[in-house]
């Protein structure tokens, strides 16, 4: 069980803020985003422009090996515009 | 002089509240310092020929805290002699010619603290999860800094 965290234009997309998501304890990048976009298909849209914060780290929408723990957070993040 | 009063200090602080450019100079401002250098970004009221009304911001909190610490920390290792830097970033609605974000840096020398809040700013804008909302008159848009390097520049 993990929480997922929605920011921007992907909070509008996926309709919610927060939620807690149960995946695997180890999936790559890109099969957690398959996770996530089974619950929110619209997110798909912005597919090539979010990256993943996971426990506040970036991580990349590719083959990067993760090892969850529950409880732990993980935010999309589409492109930042702060400043 | 009493040196340990003095101990290099990050002043990192996200708000909703309208920013004190004089409070957030005075956090930074030492007597070993003879430069105080800052940067002021405020809301413009236009944005490729359409009228900008005000622009609203959002934060991961947490991380953008840790990503800015980050942030001073690499402003510590580039110019060593820097002593305190304060970051204050506005959150929610902010209103044309409004400051959104001031950052201030304090060294002995002006070449460090202003190359230092350049380099603040400019790191800020690529990295740091924080997101602006525009509004127009009859529509709005999330923006996306050229900066960060996830977004695309071509759609």
């Amino acid at each position: 069980q993990v929480s997922v965290l929605y920011f921007a234009r992907s909070a509008e997309l996926a309709g919610l803020r927060c939620e807690s998501l149960r995946v695997p304890r180890q999936l790559t990048a890109l099969q957690l985003w398959e996770e996530i976009v089974r619950v929110h298909p619209r997110l798909a849209d912005i597919r090539d422009q979010v990256v993943f914060a996971v426990r506040q780290e970036y991580v990349l929408l590719e083959d990067q090996l993760l090892v969850l723990q529950p409880g732990d957070e993980i935010a999309i993040i589409p492109p930042v515009s702060g400043g | 002089m009493d040196e340990s009063e003095d101990v290099p200090k990050d002043f990192i602080k996200l708000k909703s509240e309208r920013l004190s450019v004089d409070e957030v100079s005075e956090l930074v401002v030492s007597p070993c310092c003879g430069a105080v250098s800052l940067f002021i970004g405020t809301t413009r009221n236009n944005f490729e020929g359409k009228n900008v009304i005000h622009l609203e911001y959002e934060a991961y909190t947490s991380m953008a805290e840790s990503e800015i610490q980050k942030i001073c920390r690499d402003i510590r290792q580039k110019w060593p002699s820097v002593r305190h830097i304060a970051v204050h970033h506005r959150l929610g609605v902010v209103p044309v010619t409004e400051a959104s974000i001031i950052i201030a840096v304090s060294s002995p020398h002006r070449a460090e603290s202003l190359e230092a809040v350049t380099y603040c700013i400019n790191t800020l804008k690529a990295s740091v999860p924080i997101w602006k909302k525009e509004f127009y008159e009859d529509e709005y848009s999330w923006k996306e800094n050229k900066e960060c390097f996830w977004a695309n520049s071509e759609k």
